[in-house]
């Protein structure tokens, strides 16, 4: 991989969200206006400050709808560039915001997503591909996969990987912007509808609706612009990659589970930090077995270790490795052009020490991981 | 006359379209082998790729029951979908049949089997590999 040469420090100035779940009265646009309204409220900035802007979303809504969304608050000119990168649009979204403004060329850049997903078993082939007929194109099936193996490899019960979607719901219980905000107990989690052995329907994610924003400033610039400077959050690192050959080649849907870290690894060298630095996380759980398989790529708990650290409740609120902090992908839902950019959201906004009753202690660094189809990975690096 | 999935992953064998081997490429220069068709070699990207014959036996390394298929799936609900790696190393991912899913085990020992699949779109069948536990 070539070596990154990040420019100037850039910082997240602002940071908006709609809620995430199901919106029949609003499209995508509606949405993806209503968060970045509030990224720009929240950073103090204007419409017309901002000289370019990145849209993630994957499900198609008329063309160019980066470009439609943005002209309601006016026809300033600059870039629109629309972002399809599977579940880490929105995080690509940003990681392209950030590279716009270390590099110089931009002093401030808009990243924001949205998306509706439709209900049902999520697929990434075309119609028509051979992985209709042949039954390996199933996302939650991929990570039923990983789960079997990793039960197998750890020794992890069935009731570690049920207590992953339990702290879900109860970080997700103090986020008034969560999709699924009820509790549960480990056995209605064990016990609710199959979906592809091992994981069971509360272990998915629920596909959802729902759209975040974030607008990034060169720290340099702040003053010029007018951005409170004591609110903003350092960018540390910024990292995507894709599949890396794994040994085994690449069968379409057969995910390798721990493509991440050699993002996380580039993340900490870009950074200078370690994993010993970080504070909390937000790390890509669509289901339950992912978050164990990203803690671990990014080293925040050995290999084969986190479930381990569940059961012992260090991911929660009040552990050494706060883990999706929000409610993550399982309790929020996952609009894929929005998820990437909601966990900088979360970040940002616990490194503020303004998450309220889901504050996490002594947030100084947070570490945000989205993973993709196409093994795209992108990890961030926020710093206060 | 049905019609291999993807003629450049499921070579059939036999007249009566029961056996079948699957193919991909093998790098000469650092002897990976891909499952599929590849233009370059997947991991360390040198353009010479010789076709190779994968064979038709692997053993399981991951397995799934899927109560809830794909929209479109045309097979049985639930069926069980297998994670096998080859002898040579590819991981090839296709359904498991013929099996009672109590006896299902990580590291079995499994073999192709091809079965006729209806078109979504109508035409001609499609000949789909799938995995059974070895008989040999």
């Amino acid at each position: 991989m070539a070596e990154l040469r990040p420019g100037r420090e850039v910082v997240v100035a602002g940071v908006g969200l709609h809620p995430f779940g199901r919106f029949p009265d609003k499209d995508m646009s509606e949405m993806a206006l209503e968060a970045v309204v509030e990224s720009l409220k929240d950073a103090g900035v204007q419409w017309r400050d901002i000289p370019i802007a990145y849209f993630g979303h994957v499900y198609y809504h008329g063309m160019s709808l980066g470009e439609t969304t943005l002209s309601k608050l006016g026809l300033t000119g600059v870039p629109i560039v629309n972002v399809e990168n599977a579940c880490s649009s929105g995080s690509t979204a940003f990681w392209q915001a950030y590279w716009g403004v270390t590099t110089g060329i931009y002093d401030m850049a808009l990243a924001f997503g949205s998306e509706k997903v439709p209900r049902g078993p999520v697929t990434v082939t075309p119609e028509d591909a051979p992985e209709r007929y042949i039954g390996g194109d199933h996302m939650m099936a991929g990570y039923a996969l990983r789960a079997r193996r990793y039960m197998e490899e750890t020794g992890a019960p069935a009731t570690a990987l049920a207590q992953i979607s339990v702290k879900a719901r109860q970080n997700a219980s103090l986020n008034p912007y969560a999709h699924r905000k009820d509790l549960y107990s480990l056995e209605e989690v064990l016990q609710s509808r199959m979906i592809s052995d091992p994981l069971t329907l509360f272990q998915c994610c629920p596909t959802s609706e729902g759209a975040a924003a974030a607008v990034l400033c060169a720290r340099d610039s702040l003053s010029k612009y007018g951005i409170d400077e004591s609110r903003v959050v350092s960018i540390a690192a910024a990292v995507l990659t894709s599949g890396e050959y794994n040994g085994r080649g690449a069968d379409h849907s057969a995910f390798s589970p721990y493509r991440t870290e050699p993002a996380a690894l580039q993340a900490y060298e870009m950074s200078g930090l370690g994993p010993e630095d970080v504070d909390l996380c937000q790390v890509h759980d669509a289901a339950t077995i992912g978050e164990l398989q990203q803690i671990e790529s990014l080293h925040l708990v050995p290999f084969g270790e986190a479930w381990q650290a569940t059961v012992e409740g260090r991911t929660a609120l009040t552990g050494d490795i706060p883990t999706n902090t929000d409610g993550g992908l399982l309790a929020m839902g996952h609009p894929f052009g929005a998820s990437g950019i909601r966990m900088i959201h979360e970040t940002v906004t616990q490194l503020r020490g303004e998450a309220g009753q889901r504050q996490v202690a002594r947030a100084r660094v947070g570490v945000a991981q989205c993973s993709g189809a196409g093994d795209v990975t992108t990890v961030h690096i926020l710093k206060k | 006359m049905a019609e291999s999935v993807d003629a450049r992953r499921l070579r059939i064998t036999s007249e009566d379209e029961t056996e079948g081997t699957l193919i991909g490429f093998r790098c000469r220069e650092c002897g990976v082998s891909v499952f599929g068709p590849v233009t370059f070699c997947q991991s360390c990207t040198s353009f010479e790729v010789e076709p190779v014959d994968l064979g038709s036996e692997g053993t399981l390394f991951s397995y799934t029951i899927v109560r809830i298929p794909p929209a479109g799936w045309p097979g049985d609900i639930p069926y069980v979908l297998g994670q096998v790696e080859l002898p040579s190393g590819p991981q090839v991912l296709a359904e498991v049949i013929d099996c009672d899913h109590a006896d299902l085990t990580i590291g079995m020992p499994v073999e192709l089997a091809i079965r006729a699949v209806p078109a979504q779109e109508g035409g001609a069948d499609k000949l789909v590999y799938k995995w059974r536990p070895a008989t040999s």
